[in-house]
């Protein structure tokens, strides 16, 4: 309770001490006035000098007043308490009201919060620094001068490279048909057939892969103006579960220095899915869980599992 | 688009095989418990659908009298294919028409006549599971309740063979032990892609299926 009245008294003594600041104030700025406006127009120039040295010493005095005015002021307004951290906001935990305005304990909520943020961010600033998961020229350095130099040669690759090692790929598995398709540009669209459980429309961008989406053999892989359709999903929820492991394997399989290699890696996993209706789980044995079939194919062994069992 | 399987867990069959149904339930209360147990599992209804099938037999008098054994000709019609007409005969060719074949048919009434009161129908609720699609219907034919159909598709995968395991384990989920073996059109096109009318001779045999059964004699052809 004491606290509370010497905050009041305190409190008084600030909004006198805001108006002796005030006060002093102004005073310094009259003498920068009579300073800037020089000497008035006086008969004699000693006259001149007389009257502009006793208006300066008043105006300085009162400066002086102004200032002793203040000093005395700030001994009754008393140091902020500095045993809290939280300095003069650690004031509001005196709140009695706490139910209505708990706004200390909001307080110190957001303080554990940003403090908690500031350490994660620079954990996993850290963390990505060390990981260089760079697949477009976009991230490449901040400054655009050093830009041409840090591009790969990966993503210059000459269109005629690109279609080489496709039909390359596509020769290597028979069951599999690979359309390619150049829309826009000189990115490659493809369009893989797969027996005739699925098709997959696979964009490229020189020879990375930039997004695969898969749908049913059945479904539509041409927009209603006959371009190829790369965004809409597929409507049955197994096609868009593989599109999703899909899209989990294109972020698996990376090497950089061998796009061609990723492409075909690529491929020989989408391969596995021919038998997505016929294979059981390779964990639970069965074919359905949850009305799904075993959507998920390992990466190195290209085992049928369940999305769940595969842990 | 589709691959459908359909079969025919006669009601009497289903009362003394496997689900123990209490002596006295009715097509009615069977259906409905089929229903509850899809719901429970999760599926969606999703409306309606009916199949049926009206039967014409060829009366051109030279067929009749050559002792010939009598060839049937059926038009079916599926709420799922609404605007195509399907005309099959038995073990024979499938003609998928427009709608207005029927019309067609009045006026080839001298060759083919119109079996009245032969007419089978399956009508029921048709249910939505991830990707299979369920229709649950009961048989009539004329007013009485004959049977229940269950046709369960799977509709991302368009060749017979590849999902069979997958329906099978499916239909256990739902239908205990009643789950048959794989129907004939299976082996028919073994790799073939699935077609609307594969459906359409399924139907005709489970439907034939349901004339024979009726013991009673009647005003049918058999």
């Amino acid at each position: 309770m004491a606290d509370v009245v010497s905050v009041g008294v305190n409190l008084e003594a600030f909004s006198q001490a805001i108006s002796a600041i005030q006060a002093l104030r102004s005073s310094v700025t009259r003498v920068f006035d009579s300073l800037k406006d020089g000497m008035k127009n006086k008969e004699t120039l000693e006259g001149r000098e007389k009257a502009f040295v006793s208006e300066f010493q008043d105006i300085l005095q009162s400066v002086n007043r102004d200032l002793n005015e203040l000093e005395r002021l700030s001994n009754l307004v008393g140091r902020p308490s500095e045993s809290h951290p939280l300095h003069n906001s650690g004031l509001l935990s005196l709140d009695p009201v706490q139910d209505k305005t708990p706004l200390y304990s909001q307080l110190l909520q957001a303080y554990k919060w940003s403090n908690k943020l500031q350490y994660h961010a620079g954990l996993a600033s850290s963390l990505l620094n060390q990981q260089s998961l760079k697949r477009s020229a976009n991230q490449m350095g901040a400054s655009a001068k050093r830009r041409p130099k840090v591009q790969p040669s990966t993503l210059v690759i000459p269109p005629q490279y690109v279609d080489d090692v496709i039909s390359r790929i596509g020769r290597m598995f028979p069951d599999m048909s690979i359309e390619l398709f150049r829309p826009n540009g000189t990115s490659a669209v493809l369009l893989v057939t797969l027996g005739k459980v699925l098709k997959a429309i696979v964009v490229m961008r020189s020879l990375f892969i930039d997004r695969t989406i898969v749908r049913a053999f059945n479904e539509n892989v041409y927009s209603e103006d006959g371009k190829i359709d790369i965004w809409s999903r597929s409507n049955y929820q197994v096609f868009q579960k593989v599109t999703d492991h899909a899209t989990t394997a294109l972020l698996h399989y990376q090497l950089p220095q061998m796009p061609d290699v990723v492409v075909r890696s690529f491929m020989t996993w989408l391969r596995s899915y021919i038998k997505l209706f016929q294979a059981p789980c390779q964990r639970c044995g069965k074919y359905l869980q949850d009305g799904l079939p075993p959507t998920w194919r390992d990466f190195r062994t290209l085992e049928a599992f369940h999305d769940t069992c595969r842990q | 688009m589709l691959l459908t399987f359909l079969f025919f867990p006669i009601f009497k069959w289903l009362q003394c095989v496997t689900v123990p149904v209490a002596e006295g339930k009715s097509v009615q209360q069977t259906v409905e418990m089929l229903n509850k147990k899809l719901e429970q599992l999760g599926a969606v209804k999703q409306g309606n659908f009916y199949v049926d099938c009206e039967t014409y037999h060829a009366g051109a008098p030279a067929i009749a009298n050559s002792g010939q054994s009598q060839k049937f000709l059926y038009v079916m019609h599926n709420s799922e294919a609404p605007l195509s007409c399907f005309a099959l005969f038995e073990n024979g060719p499938c003609l998928v028409a427009d709608p207005n074949f029927d019309v067609l048919m009045v006026k080839l009434k001298s060759y083919f006549q119109n079996a009245k009161g032969n007419k089978v129908e399956s009508r029921g609720a048709r249910y939505q599971y991830c990707d299979f699609l369920v229709k649950l219907g009961t048989i009539t034919m004329g007013s009485s309740a004959r049977g229940i159909s269950v046709e369960v598709e799977y509709c991302p995968c368009i060749v017979a063979n590849d999902s069979w395991n997958l329906m099978m384990e499916f239909m256990q989920s739902f239908l205990s032990s009643h789950v048959p073996g794989a129907p004939a059109v299976f082996g028919v096109k073994p790799d073939g892609i699935y077609s609307p009318s594969d459906t359409m001779v399924q139907y005709l045999e489970l439907f034939n299926k349901v004339r024979k059964q009726q013991a009673t004699p009647s005003t049918g052809m058999r």
